[in-house]
């Protein structure tokens, strides 16, 4: 009699990863279909449950590649990364790494980034809320404290930097696009911002000195320290207007003082 | 980011009505129509995230509405610890919405810290039971609530089982105080893949411990020229399985009654008449709802 913990580990092995076919069927009635039938109508739930969830946080992806060798990747990735947890919001955490290394989908440079612009979206729209930075704070900060200030980002916001036009191929697959949808891969790079300011995230194109910026304040730098790095390659980077920006648009939520 | 928990003017309680699976797809519509629904049930695990539209959605309904948390992923059934972090985010959620009713599945779901994200079978004997019971126990201890455990949809039967699967739930809510949740669609599909007679399962299931019932619609798929029934959620309720929840009713009495339509999503109003349709038998105007 197969025990509690054999017959799950059993079960598992073959609907994650059609493992261990011969020895699966062990211990199930066949009344009317065989064993293997039967637990092949689990192993086929959990793989479409798996690819559509997978798929629905990578929507641009599904749609680069095309339904079928999606499900073929996702097929993959489900073997060798099931999720690990029963609450699905971080299966498919490791998906960019891993279509960065399967070769069938090599001829797309650009997927990979593009699976991680798409999963900086997911996390965004599930990150904790928080309210922009009061000017009643601003307001209190002493002079004196200014080289030791700090600024904290919003929870939601991911700082994102790829060799290729990534968001513009990721606005051309969205429902609402009207553009021709001509693309020139060899018209270099892009630095985004992905965060959500209330409840919708967004996604904005940021000169490279700005990204290197708000990704030094994101490390916990200071402002001075954050500037001085900035400006050795910028050297007229506005720095007023950048932060107006970031504290109007509810990027920067709290300043600290570093000690 | 604490979250100072609102005093819902609204009572969580849910009374003897039908209720509607929320889906992201009718959010709006639900805030903007405020339809006439007895309560809305969600799926806990869509909203352990940090924050986000999907918590202030369902905050915000939860305003107008009474709310069941309905969890797919704690893995009750299965020999791996239970995942205290899951525990804890559920507590959470539970504190911020106030729901009148917790439940979960007979079934587990990960082996190794692997999750299949599926219902997968228990065999029913007493390994399990004992194993069950005390996995439910500890729920009970640390959400502080009772929980209902809900009979899955099955496709398969361990030759090793020695009871009956409603026999295991009645022994299971007789040792640890948990609820039943009765879902009719799971019978009638059970009952046909295995050959169980349906009747005798809803006269054999301990009518009191019964503190809610689900109704969804199933999936015919032939396999090896055999029809097997799958749970799919993705349409109507059955007139056989509409039948089955009249004959539940008769036997083992009214009970808040559960709308499940997760996949090719309908608009809310298809959802709403099956509602109706439900609280028609359950001998519940409309009107009370609103």
């Amino acid at each position: 009699m197969n025990s509690l913990h054999e017959t799950q580990r059993r079960f598992t092995n073959y609907a994650l990863r059609g493992l261990g076919q011969d020895l699966v069927g062990e211990g199930i009635k066949s009344n009317g279909l065989t064993a293997q039938q039967r637990l092949a109508i689990y192993r086929n739930n959990t793989q479409l449950g798996l690819t559509e969830a997978l798929r629905d946080g990578y929507p641009v992806v599904n749609k680069l590649v095309g339904t079928e060798f999606f499900n073929h990747l996702a097929r993959s990735y489900i073997r060798r990364h099931p999720p690990k947890a029963g609450c699905l919001l971080s299966f498919g955490n490791q998906f960019a790494d891993f279509i960065a290394a399967f070769e069938p989908a090599a001829g797309l440079p650009y997927l990979p980034d593009m699976a991680r612009l798409e999963w900086c979206w997911h996390e965004a729209f599930h990150e904790a809320d928080a309210n922009p930075l009061a000017m009643s704070t601003l307001a209190k900060i002493d002079p004196a404290a200014y080289g030791k200030l700090g600024f904290t980002l919003h929870p939601s916001a991911r700082l994102l930097a790829s060799d290729y036009p990534i968001l513009k191929i990721w606005e051309s697959n969205q429902e609402d696009y009207e553009g021709d949808g001509r693309i020139d891969l060899d018209e270099g790079g892009c630095h985004l911002l992905i965060y959500r300011p209330k409840w919708d995230v967004v996604i904005i194109l940021l000169p490279e000195a700005e990204y290197q910026f708000l990704n030094l304040l994101d490390m916990q730098l200071t402002l001075i320290q954050a500037v001085e790095q900035v400006t050795v390659k910028a050297p007229d980077f506005p720095v007023q207007a950048v932060l107006q920006r970031w504290l109007n648009s509810g990027l920067l939520t709290d300043i600290y003082y570093q000690q | 980011m604490t979250h100072v928990p609102q005093a819902f003017t609204r009572n969580s309680a849910i009374l003897l009505s039908a209720g509607i699976g929320l889906r992201s797809q009718h959010y709006r519509d639900v805030l903007e129509t405020r339809p006439t629904v007895g309560w809305f049930e969600v799926h806990s695990e869509n909203y352990f995230g940090k924050g986000g539209a999907p918590l202030r959605y369902l905050e915000k309904i939860r305003e107008d509405y009474p709310i069941s948390l309905h969890g797919v992923g704690m893995s009750l059934g299965s020999v791996d610890a239970l995942d205290g972090q899951h525990l804890a985010q559920l507590k959470g959620l539970m504190n911020r919405i106030e729901p009148g009713l917790v439940s979960e599945h007979l079934s587990w779901g990960s082996f190794g810290g692997d999750y299949l994200n599926d219902l997968a079978p228990l065999p029913y004997n007493e390994e399990a039971l004992l194993h069950l019971a005390g996995r439910i126990a500890q729920v009970h201890d640390f959400l502080g609530r009772q929980i209902l455990i809900e009979n899955p949809s099955s496709y398969l039967e361990y030759e090793h089982s020695t009871y009956l699967e409603y026999e295991f739930l009645n022994e299971l809510s007789r040792r640890t105080g948990c609820g039943i949740l009765l879902d009719v669609n799971n019978v009638y599909v059970s009952c046909h893949n295995h050959g169980w007679d349906a009747l005798d399962y809803l006269q054999g299931i301990a009518a009191d411990r019964v503190g809610e019932i689900h109704l969804a619609g199933h999936t015919v798929n032939s396999v090896a020229g055999r029809d097997i029934l799958i749970d799919t959620h993705d349409q109507k309720v059955c007139s056989e399985v509409w039948a089955l929840y009249q004959t539940a009713l008769r036997v083992i009495g009214t009970k808040p009654t559960l709308i499940e339509w997760d996949t090719d999503v309908p608009a809310l109003s298809a959802l709403i008449d099956e509602a109706q349709q439900a609280n028609s038998h359950l001998g519940v105007r409309h009107e009370l709802a609103a």
